[in-house]
């Protein structure tokens, strides 16, 4: 007898199309290093060591009087926040008129195993401060940190409030002990002397791990089923192949940085709790006194709004606002939401004070 | 001359030889006990995965008994697969108990590296050329120079501009 078969035709035509369109990339899409991540132009205007720091060209006849630095993260790279035209943070603010700066940490060798939050707070973050407050005949900037170059704001932010006139904290890692995330749930039994000690600086296949158990299923599966099905979107394509680069880019950190990271922020968590110190430097958060703009994205996997939002509270500022999203980590900053609704509200803040 | 088999090693070119095999094989024998608990760690790695993935598969069969008949059936199909499957692992990855397992697994992972590294010492030594440690401290050396240097060219520049001013 023969048996009747109940598979609906569509389904054969999706999966040849689906194996069409695998065969089919490599003739479609670039290679990894055909692609480059620099947007927006930009000049670099001073070098210390492997950090650079990067004044981008006005898009405007007129600027707020106050430049921004931004102080971006030490995973992956600041190209998140200048991915495409339509989406990058950076030409955002500079077509509201701000005079935007952006510090490159670079990458790490060996040879800097022994960088710790000091050298990143009081040397290459003081510098590019001390700079920019030079070349703009200002007494005082606006300093943005986003992730862990949050951390290392909200540092300098205590530490040197003198120089500092308005502070936005996005997605800033603070309270490691709320943190709910994954991260900080490996980042909490890690053995981090004894990681450093044998192999210095924290290699990226270690964040590459990280990343990995952070949505696994549709991270690694359908992320990629997506993009195979759209091949032939070449706007689609090149987003992906994009935030793919930025992704698959991370500098190591350096050592001694990455173990104090992860002891004071996520094993003993000093920082909110006003015992951290940077070389010598006691970091009490009440002494962020200038103006402070928190945002915090609801469906953070990385940073959970747990970890960020006690910054807002333990702050010593009066002048201080917490904005929450309904977006993600990366959602945030580079995403229509963010175009549309996270930066019209900073600029409108940032403005007001600049 | 000694007429002893073994003391023939501690003289001349063989000395060396013979101090350096006895490191290596210290270390080689270090190493396996290692691997032992690094396996110990890893199996229960692997099982913890597996007994997550068995859990997720189940809870998957019971939501989506039915196979899937065309195409919007299987797109809600692997939705409820992802689900469940980001899910229950989000879960495991959170566990005290995964936490816990994968930080003894990457610890004893140093350890092997360790050992490695102490092998490739002993062999750049009898070389004459600097050790791990050895070279550690030059770049010590020159992170503290660097900053011994950066403070004093600091204070230099607010001497230059008191004397300007």
């Amino acid at each position: 007898m023969h048996s009747e078969s109940k598979i609906d035709p569509k389904i054969l035509e999706e999966m040849l199309k689906f194996s069409k369109n695998v065969f089919d990339a490599p003739k479609l899409v670039s290679a990894p290093d055909e692609i480059s991540l620099e947007v927006t132009p930009h000049d670099t205007v001073q070098e210390i060591d492997k950090t650079r720091l990067l004044h981008y060209r006005p898009l405007t006849d007129k600027q707020h009087k106050t430049p921004l630095l931004i102080s971006y993260a030490l995973i992956n790279r600041y190209h998140i926040l200048d991915i495409q035209p339509e989406k990058s943070w950076v030409r955002n603010l500079l077509l509201q008129g701000f005079d935007v700066y952006m510090l490159d940490w670079g990458t790490p060798t060996s040879m800097d195993k022994y960088l710790d939050f000091d050298d990143y707070v009081n040397g290459y973050l003081d510098s590019s401060v001390e700079y920019i407050k030079n070349e703009s005949s200002t007494e005082k900037i606006s300093l943005q940190g986003y992730c862990t170059g949050g951390t290392i704001s909200t540092a300098y932010a205590s530490l040197h409030p003198e120089s500092v006139k308005n502070y936005i904290a996005t997605a800033p890692v603070i309270d490691g002990w709320r943190d709910t995330t994954v991260i900080s749930n490996l980042a909490k039994h890690m053995d981090v002397d004894k990681m450093v000690d044998t192999i210095g600086n924290m290699p990226p296949e270690f964040m590459y791990y990280c990343f990995s158990v952070l949505k696994p299923f549709e991270q690694g599966i359908e992320k990629y089923v997506k993009f195979f099905k759209n091949i032939d979107n070449k706007k689609f394509v090149d987003n992906f192949l994009r935030i793919e680069k930025w992704l698959g880019d991370t500098p190591p950190i350096p050592g001694e940085l990455f173990k104090q990271w992860i002891k004071d922020i996520y094993q003993d968590n000093l920082l909110i709790q006003n015992k951290m110190y940077v070389g010598k430097e006691h970091i009490d958060l009440k002494k962020i006194n200038m103006p402070t703009f928190t945002q915090i994205a609801v469906g953070d996997h990385l940073v959970s709004p747990e970890c960020s939002m006690p910054l807002h509270y333990a702050i010593g500022s009066e002048d201080k606002t917490l904005r929450m999203y309904p977006t993600g980590h990366v959602g945030m900053i580079a995403s229509s939401l963010s175009q549309n609704k996270v930066l019209p509200e900073l600029g409108k803040w940032l403005a007001e004070r600049s | 001359m000694s007429s002893k088999p073994q003391a023939l090693a501690s003289t001349g070119p063989m000395r060396a030889f013979a101090a350096n095999s006895k490191k290596i094989t210290t270390e080689l024998i270090e190493i396996n006990e290692d691997l032992i608990g690094f396996n110990q760690y890893l199996t229960e790695y692997y099982k913890q995965l597996t007994d997550t993935w068995g859990v997720a598969q189940k809870k998957v069969n019971v939501k989506a008994p039915e196979i899937p008949q065309d195409v919007e059936q299987i797109e809600s199909f692997k939705r409820i697969w992802i689900d469940i499957f980001d899910n229950d692992f989000t879960e495991l990855f959170d566990s005290e108990k995964f936490g816990e397992n994968y930080g003894n697994l990457v610890s004893k992972e140093l350890e092997l590296t360790k050992h490695w590294n102490n092998i490739v010492n002993v062999i750049l030594q009898s070389v004459n050329l600097p050790s791990k440690e050895e070279i550690d401290e030059v770049y010590k050396e020159l992170h503290s120079l660097k900053k011994r240097v950066g403070k004093l060219e600091l204070e230099l520049k607010k001497k230059e501009t008191k004397n300007n001013a």
